[in-house]
């Protein structure tokens, strides 16, 4: 079961990368989620899959083959906390389409940047700027 | 001798506001804390004299054996009697020649800190701590060059100096981490010649330690920052850039002399490159008409002489370094800042509008005559000594000694022109043309070069006290063995006589043929064009632009570049990392048996991922991204974790809604992947990598036994030392409580980031009567029942969690999915006011509770989050329940607060 659990993980990874690896940011948040399932999945085999009842005692003793706790519980913290993550890459891309109107990865760098304002060109500068910006818009 | 450094750096902390209450007067009151250092000094004369030591430790990085331990000998001494006399004058100096300036304060504050810097760094005997103090002096000169910040020149200048000494800073750490190493000793004193000389690392220690040094001291061809550095104010360029920090260059390299002195590469190395120095100074000094620079390049000669000394290792050779060092300090103190009073009283520094100037100043005069005196190496100035006991010493050397001392006769020649060029030229002959009509400037800006140079003469005359106070203490500690100090002003005929002889007539031939000789040097103009600053100006013009290209290539702005790049790198390193991974026990690794159950999960999760990577339409990504999380949910239930399991079904369906409630915003996507094919293969080829690497490493892993047994200890103790038995639960609020208060913590903080993205809340309160979608009577009476039903739920989940599936984290996503249909059928009003306390709120309250279930543990004098628990009848109550409170609320909130915001910005 582990070599599965492995090999899934491998391939959510994968699909993962090629999502965060796309121009739109869409599938940039949703690759986001993809790569956190995925490490989930991976932190839990690691602590390998021997029991076979969930971790719960009781009075009369612990149970012999009872699965491993510790990854469980790393793991149920970092459902919650990637879930905030990933509301909050939401939201990024959310304030990113509210504000510039464009969703493509490569194209928001370019938008929110301005350029220094020792490189600006000379002519905006100069007195007769507003009436160039005018024309330009 | 810390509490001396102490007392100089308490004066720079107020003398900023010292100056603003006292104006000028201020450096009346400043000046005591350097004249107190050297009155102490004095006090120390008669033990240091005698060849004892003074020593002071204390512990500084006791880990690294970096101790702040000083060591007062006879060179240290000399150093800091200059440092701390010619301080004095010259802090009272400043505040003449500076009373006008708005900054005076600062420029006080600066000096004082170099001041301390200096000292420190002619006293420290620990290598690292002098680094330090010599790093220290490189900053604070930066800071006093560039004073007159708003003149390009200065700037320029600054940065120059603190680049050329910066660097060659870094090559000395080297050098003395090398040293250190070597000699298996962080102190000076401890150091042995057998142990570092002999040393496989000698070389590398040498050339990086002679690196530190003739930056700091300009030799050639680090020379250029010195002449820049006269745009410092006059009091900065008689302090720093003659008299002491570009002194600290040969300081060291006399420090080191016993113990690196030995080899041959030593002696040729600092006699060539200390008389190339000298020569280049003093042509070039000729050449200048500014006063101030031709002093600089006068300097840069000295420096070079001061170097070629040590080089010599003879009796001569090292009595003369240190008469010279002194003699040096004195006059150009002292001609420094009588150029200062010049340029104070004339608005001029140009010798061809100069003259004529001892009628109005003939106290600066006289100071100007006496320094110059003893520059020129006339008797019986302290400079006539130096000067003599110069080619004595080169004469002792040998054949390469006397070449040297052609060169010698030459530059001091060169030095007595220059000095006559300066008190002559200046202060006799016709009245020059002056921007302002002079006068004789006030006390302390006569006082300071006067007193230099009347020590200059005394020193001279006197010299026996010289000899038995100052120099024979500080020849021994320079030289390598004992050295028989004796100081005179006439000792008969000797080919020293001559030589300085020689070097008088030719001074003075050079003087009265100063004009042809100009004329003669301008004709071969095409050797001044090949000028080091412009050379300097070019490579830091192509450093930067080289810089820059270096950068445009990593920082190029693209997310996807950089994503990519360092998916391909993490991959190729894990994989190498697997491929050379030991403690493979059994391969394939030893699996449990396969649950098809969780199987179908992986299948459905990766079903569902795969088609949120190649579908457009915006419903069926949400659906898609559903299912993937689905999919994981039933292989958590799968393999036994039905607490992650419940988890992940509520975080999903929450992923869901909200990912639902964004995505109609935006527009449809357009494509799929990139548009360039090339560069889709190249990402499929990463992705498909990244995924293999991670799927390696996964199994590597697990190839291994699973180390320790923490699983087991967990279930044992976690119903007798936990009182809970789910022992999920119980590691999260007692066991390892503290990282879960860091998690609801960055949870907290995540929501409150994102929410605040999402917008602030909307103008319209009312008039939001939910979604259309809901519209529906029946659906709507339904929701309040089942909203209702989920709240109770929660809380049962959260009550019964410490010993069934449930908890804190799972009741907390339940209710705020009960407060999710409350808004989506309602509208958020409606929610908020069901909820009746603002989410922010919640989550404080949530985070307080689980962190004030912590200190319940410190009240039982137990470390924080240490569980207690009370048993009133029967029913098991612990601080761990009320932790689990804290985490449930801090949960709810978060989401309920992101959810409503989001929603109230939609409508």
């Amino acid at each position: 079961m582990e070599i599965i659990a492995a090999i899934t993980a491998g391939i959510l990874v994968s699909i993962g990368v090629w999502l965060l690896l796309d121009r739109n940011l869409v599938r940039v948040v949703l690759g986001v989620v993809v790569i956190g399932n995925a490490i989930n999945i991976a932190v839990l085999t690691g602590g390998r899959f021997n029991g076979t009842t969930a971790p719960f005692t009781s009075a009369a003793g612990v149970p012999e083959l009872a699965s491993n706790p510790l990854p469980q519980a790393l793991v149920l913290t970092a459902i919650v906390i990637g879930f905030a993550l990933f509301v909050f890459a939401l939201a990024v891309l959310k304030r990113t389409w509210e504000l510039h109107g464009t969703t493509a990865t490569d194209r928001v760098t370019e938008v929110a940047e301005d350029d220094a304002p020792d490189l600006a060109p000379p002519a905006l500068a100069t007195p007769s700027a507003p009436a160039d910006r005018e024309g330009r818009r | 001798m810390l509490l001396t450094l102490a007392f100089i750096v308490v004066a720079m902390l107020f003398a900023p506001s010292l100056s603003r209450a006292l104006d000028a007067r201020a450096g009346w009151l400043l000046a005591l804390a350097p004249l107190a250092g050297f009155v102490w000094m004095l006090t120390q004369l008669p033990v240091v004299s005698s060849g004892g030591v003074v020593l002071e430790s204390y512990a500084w990085v006791p880990a690294l054996d970096v101790a702040l331990s000083f060591r007062l000998d006879g060179l240290s001494l000399l150093f800091g009697l200059l440092v701390t006399g010619i301080g004095t004058l010259i802090v009272l100096y400043a505040g003449s020649y500076l009373s006008d300036h708005h900054h005076l304060g600062r420029f006080y504050a600066y000096l004082l800190g170099f001041m301390a810097a200096m000292l420190g760094l002619v006293l420290a005997d620990d290598l690292i701590a002098l680094f330090v103090f010599w790093e220290l002096t490189s900053v604070m000169s930066f800071l006093l060059i560039s004073f007159q910040h708003e003149n390009a020149v200065s700037r320029r200048a600054a940065l120059q100096a603190l680049l050329i000494t910066g660097g060659g800073g870094l090559a000395l750490l080297a050098g003395l981490i090398l040293l250190g190493t070597a000699a298996d000793s962080w102190q000076f004193s401890t150091l042995t010649a057998e142990a570092v000389e002999g040393h496989v690392l000698y070389p590398a220690i040498l050339v990086l330690v002679l690196l530190g040094c003739f930056t700091k001291s300009a030799q050639v061809p680090f020379h250029l920052w010195l002449p820049n550095a006269m745009a410092a104010p006059t009091p900065v360029s008689a302090y720093l850039h003659s008299a002491t920090m570009v002194k600290a260059g040969v300081y060291l390299l006399a420090r080191l002399n016993p113990v690196m002195g030995g080899s041959a590469g030593w002696g040729t190395t600092l006699i060539v490159f200390g008389a190339a120095t000298a020569l280049v100074g003093a042509v070039l000094a000729l050449r200048q008409t500014d006063l101030k620079r031709i002093l600089a390049y006068t300097t840069v000669t000295v420096l070079g002489q001061l170097t070629m000394l040590i080089g010599t290792n003879t009796a001569y050779g090292l009595q003369a370094f240190v008469i010279y060092i002194l003699a040096h300090s004195l006059y150009k103190g002292a001609l420094f800042m009588a150029v200062g009073s010049i340029d104070h009283a004339t608005g001029t520094r140009e010798l061809t509008r100069l003259g004529g100037l001892i009628r109005f100043m003939p106290l600066t005069g006289a100071a100007v005559a006496l320094a110059a005196f003893s520059n020129a190496g006339l008797p019986p100035f302290f400079g006539f000594i130096a000067k003599e006991f110069k080619y004595a010493g080169l004469i002792e050397l040998g054949p390469l000694g006397w070449i040297t001392t052609v060169v010698m006769i030459v530059t001091n020649a060169l030095l007595l022109t220059a000095a006559g060029l300066i008190f002559i030229r200046s202060f006799l002959g016709r009245q020059g043309a002056y921007p302002r009509h002079p006068h004789e400037v006030s006390v302390f800006m006569w006082l300071g070069p006067m007193t230099l140079a009347i020590g200059g003469f005394l020193l001279g005359t006197f010299n026996n006290v010289a000899e038995v106070w100052l120099v024979n203490s500080a020849v021994q500690a320079v030289a390598r063995g004992p050295v028989d100090v004796h100081l005179y002003l006439w000792g008969g005929i000797t080919p020293a006589v001559i030589a300085s002889l020689l070097t008088i007539s030719l001074g003075i031939l050079a003087y009265v043929k100063r004009h042809a000789m100009r004329r003669w040097m301008t004709r071969w103009h095409t050797i001044w064009q090949i000028s080091g600053d412009l050379l300097w100006d070019r490579l830091l013009k192509r450093v930067f632009i080289f810089a820059g290209q270096i950068a445009d290539r990593f920082q190029h702005g693209s997310l996807r570049q950089h994503i990519a790049l360092l998916a391909l790198a993490s991959s190729v390193f894990a994989l190498l990392g697997v491929a050379l991974a030991g403690g493979i026990t059994a391969w394939p690794p030893v699996t449990s048996p396969i649950s098809w159950a969780a199987s179908a999960g992986c299948i459905l999760a990766i079903t569902g991922a795969g088609a949120a990577a190649a579908m457009r339409d915006r419903i069926a990504l949400v659906t898609a991204t559903g299912a993937c999380g689905l999919g994981v949910a039933l292989f958590f239930l799968a393999i036994n974790a039905p607490d992650v399991a419940i988890t992940q079904i509520m975080v999903e369906t929450l992923t869901v809604i909200f990912l639902a409630l964004v995505l109609r915003k935006l527009p449809p996507l357009q494509v799929v992947g990139s548009r360039n094919s090339k560069r889709r293969r190249l990402h499929m080829v990463v992705s498909v990598l990244f995924g293999l690497a991670f799927t390696a490493v996964l199994l590597t892993s697990i190839a291994g036994p699973l180390p320790g047994d923490i699983a087991a200890w967990y279930l044992a103790n976690s119903l007798p030392g936990g009182h809970g038995a789910n022992v999920v639960n119980v590691i999260l609020v007692d066991f390892r409580a503290f990282d879960t208060l860091g998690e609801i913590l960055v949870v907290a903080l995540a929501s409150i980031a994102a929410a605040n993205m999402l917008g602030g809340r909307s103008a319209r309160k009312d008039g939001n009567n939910g979604n259309p979608e809901f519209g529906s009577v029946l659906l709507r009476q339904g929701i309040k029942p089942l909203a209702g039903v989920l709240i109770l739920v929660s809380v049962a989940l959260l009550w019964r969690g410490h010993n069934l599936p449930g908890g804190g984290f799972i009741g907390g996503l339940v209710a705020a999915s009960a407060l999710v249909i409350l808004a989506l059928g309602y509208g958020v009003p409606t929610a908020r006011k069901l909820l009746r306390i603002h989410p922010p709120r919640l989550i404080g309250v949530g985070l307080a509770l689980a962190a004030g279930a912590g200190l319940i543990g410190l009240l039982g004098q137990q470390p924080f989050l240490s569980s207690a628990w009370i048993a009133p009848g029967g029913l098991a109550l612990g601080s761990p329940l009320l932790f689990d409170v804290g985490v449930f609320l801090t949960v709810l909130g978060s989401m309920v607060h992101m959810l409503f915001r989001l929603l109230e910005k939609e409508a």
